[in-house]
């Protein structure tokens, strides 16, 4: 990361005057992030989970369970029921004999991956066409802002049902179908910061100067919405990961052979009578997941307010 | 979500046996198509004597009572003419009556034989079995104001309204394959008029030449052809009389739901579509005119709207329900209540699911028209495992030829490739991919999401890995999965699937043959809707089929369709999996249950409530 870096550097500059060091502003923001205890402690949480995500063919190559594995003889019982938590399998089986603890860890790839990926995909269409949308104004504007209502208004979980039977589910189509939904609250967000930019006397400055209207979006207001957006991403990564899990829930995931923890919490519903640990666990998972992204999130926002310091 | 109420998906359970006519083809029989549920348990095909609350040994019926059956839905058909629903033929039961019917028992060899109901005897069948004549009891009543006799008439009415325009009876093509010149009324009537006057015109204008109602007690039915399974077809209650009143309405219509008339010992008194209904005792009915029912509890109370399992469980344990309506036991619930005395688990016979090869598919250089293809997946697959998935080797059965225990052609020495513990044996599968000459497949394999299906494919495709083949698995709706991929001539030539697995039921048990081995692996008649969903084809089991049909009893019959299984499973068109049993469970104070296997639940006629 360029700012821990830059951080870094900075402290062991010794020809930094003594008395007033120059914090620039990410600095500040690092250095109000690193009080906010909540913050940092979900930062650790992610980052133990994405950790065991990377590891997950570790615990695979001990159990000796791949994450496809099912093991009808030994992970469940003849009448066809899980067995819980053992010595062979640390969690306990799902349905099928699968080790529960391996698949929700190979589920924490593709929970972080398509949290990740298509908050990702959201941000950047959300600024371009918020930016382009609130840079130029007039008819550009109207139409763009009417999309965004329209996509805003769409019952979201039909659509992604309807697309899913149409299109047959998949891991793209998933990406897909969350980057679509989330990107116009972001480019809604971006837009109104851009108009409120494009009046500014800087940028009246920089098209004094000559400026291009590309160059002036990209070099003189994007900057200025990395704060907004940040908390915003933040924040859809969480939901973008419960949204997956909905899907795959609905059985509009990926291949039900994949684990992901919205499938592996679909097929815990036969059992959670008799194998609670099925639903428990993978469950927590997710609500750490989430709660650690959502607490992150709101650290960020704080951090960057620069009027935080006031209170 | 889903589109029909026919596949109810709860709790990943899907509910009761649904049947469903596909009339497309143009001969073979009514065919079935369930959902049967993910129920798991404690019986087995091995001891069909699970079963039997035994009616003999807990005292003395006791009349009186509100049996309080609750499940999920409505009936999808009310009409006689029309329900194909399991459950619906058991509530059938109550309230009308055919020319002959199964008796209630507990034993499943005479559970399947035929007696009379509505007639007086067993009907007299000409020399050359083409001719039945069948004699209707007096006292048997329509519960008019006054009672009414049911006439020979009446069922000519009945049976003319299974070719209705309007819906047409999804069990139509046992009628036209079998009654001499049923084909052509039926061809006719779909050209008729579509409302209630002009059904009714059509009906009483035009004759089927092969029913005739001699006088007012004596019906004749002609055959196209000797069908030592006639009667049970006419034991279905697609066969029931229609009395007159019924030319008023569109069958199956809401006002014709609210204006049934009954002759059976019960007659429904209030419905409310989709909530509830009320059966009571129809005074009309006599216990001297019917010599399979009872009139033991006064009323029938049928509530709608509990779509949980668990939650029906909870009730009928806790004594607030007698009786689940299409609920299925819930899988988890089997082993704690394996032991209760209220608990049981009945023998079914049926292919669900089971393994279809897409015969045609252009896909890996046509490597499934490879016998060898064929038999080394048969080797594959463990069928243990598939029945953990519905509750254990107690709830379903390992089939392994073409034909179910209970099933006409059933042979216990047909299993030719059967596996040490029904595990699998992917060892032989690899060495007969090898002989083949093939590798690297990769099968297309789509599978419904509701219910069990998901694990069901899923273990299937693990099986298939270990021996080195790939699969892609196809999620999609139930509707689709037939529609679209294995009853679609032009997907399946394109090898949009190469597997699938689909699930069987036969429409009745014993002499079965019509409606298990024809129409899944009848070759002549492949088509859009076919059941026979890869196209196999083989002229000698085409021809065995004809024989059995036409064989003077069902005994000849069951020697040639055991020849057909054995034929069948040498080409290894499928690969069966399991038959599902059906566990049940019910109130403390119902006594005297027999379960009627058509049904699919306990015959509400012969039960009382202590």
């Amino acid at each position: 990361m360029s700012l821990t870096e830059a951080q870094a550097e900075a402290e062991h500059l010794p020809e930094q005057p003594p008395g007033v060091p120059g914090k620039g502003p990410w600095r500040l923001a690092w250095e109000r992030l690193r009080r906010d205890r909540a913050a940092m402690i979900s930062l650790a949480v992610i980052a133990v989970i994405v950790l065991l995500a990377l590891l997950a063919p570790v615990f695979a190559a001990i159990t000796g369970h791949g994450p496809q594995d099912q093991f009808p003889s030994e992970g469940v019982t003849p009448e066809g029921l899980p067995v819980g938590p053992s010595a062979t399998f640390w969690l306990g089986a799902d349905g099928l004999g699968r080790d529960l603890l391996v698949r929700m860890l190979y589920g924490a790839r593709i929970s972080l991956f398509v949290g990740i990926v298509s908050t990702l995909l959201a941000t950047v269409f959300g600024v371009i066409i918020g930016m382009v949308a609130g840079f130029y104004g007039g008819w550009v504007d109207t139409l763009l802002a009417r999309v965004l209502d329209v996509v805003l208004s769409f019952p979201y979980l039909l659509v992604a049902i309807v697309l899913a039977a149409v299109y047959g589910a998949g891991l793209p189509l998933l990406i897909f179908v969350i980057a679509f939904f989330s990107f116009a609250a972001m480019a809604r967000i971006v837009r109104g910061q851009t108009i409120a930019y494009r009046e500014r006397e800087f940028i009246e400055a920089a098209r004094s100067l000559g400026a291009g209207k590309v160059r002036t979006m990209f070099v003189d207001v994007l900057p200025n919405l990395i704060a907004p957006v940040t908390v915003l991403a933040s924040l859809l990564i969480p939901t973008s990961i419960v949204f997956e899990a909905t899907l795959s829930y609905l059985g509009l995931g990926v291949d039900p052979r994949t684990p992901s923890w919205g499938a592996i919490l679909y097929e815990a519903t036969d059992y959670y009578r008799v194998a609670p640990g099925l639903l428990l666990f993978p469950a927590l998972m997710l609500l750490i997941t989430t709660l650690a992204f959502n607490l992150l999130g709101d650290g960020v926002r704080d951090a960057l307010d620069p009027r935080a310091d006031r209170r | 979500m889903l589109p029909s109420k026919i596949i109810l998906m709860i709790q990943g359970v899907e509910s009761v046996q649904i049947r469903k006519g596909v009339a497309v083809t143009a001969a073979v029989t009514g065919v079935l198509v369930f959902g049967l549920a993910a129920c798991g348990g404690g019986g087995g095909g091995e001891t069909s004597a699970t079963g039997g609350a035994g009616g003999g040994n807990e005292g003395q019926p006791v009349k009186g009572g509100t049996l309080k059956v609750i499940g999920s839905s409505d009936v999808a058909n009310l009409d006689p003419a029309l329900s194909y629903e399991a459950v619906a033929s058991n509530l059938m039961r109550t309230w009308t009556r055919q020319l002959v019917t199964y008796p209630p028992s507990d034993d499943p060899q005479k559970a399947t034989q035929i007696v009379p109901d509505a007639a007086e005897t067993l009907p007299k069948v000409s020399a050359d079995g083409k001719t039945y004549t069948f004699t209707v009891r007096q006292g048997v009543m329509w519960n008019t104001t006054p009672p009414r006799q049911v006439t020979a008439q009446d069922f000519v009415r009945g049976l003319k309204r299974i070719a209705n325009p309007y819906k047409p009876s999804g069990g139509v093509s046992y009628y036209t394959s079998t009654i001499e010149g049923f084909q052509a009324y039926f061809d006719k009537a779909q050209k008729a008029g579509k409302t209630a006057a002009e059904i009714a015109a059509f009906q009483n204008a035009t004759d089927i030449p092969g029913i005739k109602a001699v006088d007012d007690k004596t019906l004749q039915i002609t055959l196209k052809a000797p069908a030592n399974d006639f009667l049970n077809i006419m034991a279905m209650n697609f066969a029931s009389p229609a009395p007159v009143e019924y030319d008023a309405y569109v069958p199956d219509s809401a006002e014709l739901r609210q204006h049934t008339i009954s002759t059976g010992p019960y007659q429904l008194q209030t419905y409310n579509a989709g909530r509830s209904m009320l059966f009571v005792k129809n005074p009309a009915w006599s216990q001297a005119s019917d010599p399979v029912r009872k009139q033991y509890v006064d009323q029938i109370q049928l509530t709608f709207g509990q779509d949980s399992p668990d939650a029906v469980l909870q009730q009928l344990e806790a004594g607030t329900a007698d009786l689940s309506w299409d609920q299925p036991v819930p899988t988890s619930a089997i082993p704690r209540l394996e032991g209760n005395q209220q608990f049981h688990i009945f023998p079914q016979s049926n292919l669900n699911p089971y393994i279809v090869f897409n015969l045609q598919s252009p896909n890996n250089n046509r490597a499934l028209a490879d016998l060898k293809v064929r038999q080394a997946i048969n080797y594959a697959i463990n069928k243990t495992a598939i029945a953990q998935i519905y509750g254990g080797m107690k709830i379903a059965t390992a089939v392994n030829g073409a034909v179910p225990k209970g099933s006409a052609g059933f042979d216990a020495s047909v299993a030719p490739y059967a596996t040490s513990g029904d595990q699998g044996d992917p060892a032989k599968c690899k060495s007969l991919l090898a002989e083949a000459g093939v590798s690297n497949l990769v099968l297309d394999f789509p599978y419904r999401t509701s219910g069990n299906h998901p694990k069901v494919a899923q273990s299937v495709a693990a099986d298939l890995t270990k021996c080195g083949i790939q699969s892609k698995l196809i999620a999609t709706q139930a509707s689709e999965f037939y529609g679209n991929y294995i009853q679609t001539v032009a997907k399946t030539r394109a090898g949009a699937w190469d597997i699938a697995g689909p699930s069987w039921g036969p429409d009745w048990l014993g002499n079965n043959g019509r409606t298990m081995i024809q129409p899944l692996f009848d070759g002549r008649n492949y088509a859009d809707g076919s059941t026979n969903y890869g196209d196999y084809n083989n002229p000698e089991v085409n021809n065995l089929i004809d024989k059995a049909i036409m064989a003077k009893s069902a005994a000849d019959a069951e020697a040639v369709w055991k020849q057909a299984n054995a034929k069948i499973m040498a080409d290894a068109p499928i690969a069966p999996m399991i038959s599902i049993n059906w566990p049940i469970y019910r109130s403390g104070r119902v006594k005297g249950a027999i379960f009627n296997t058509i049904g699919q639940g306990y015959d509400y006629t012969t039960l009382w409530l202590q």
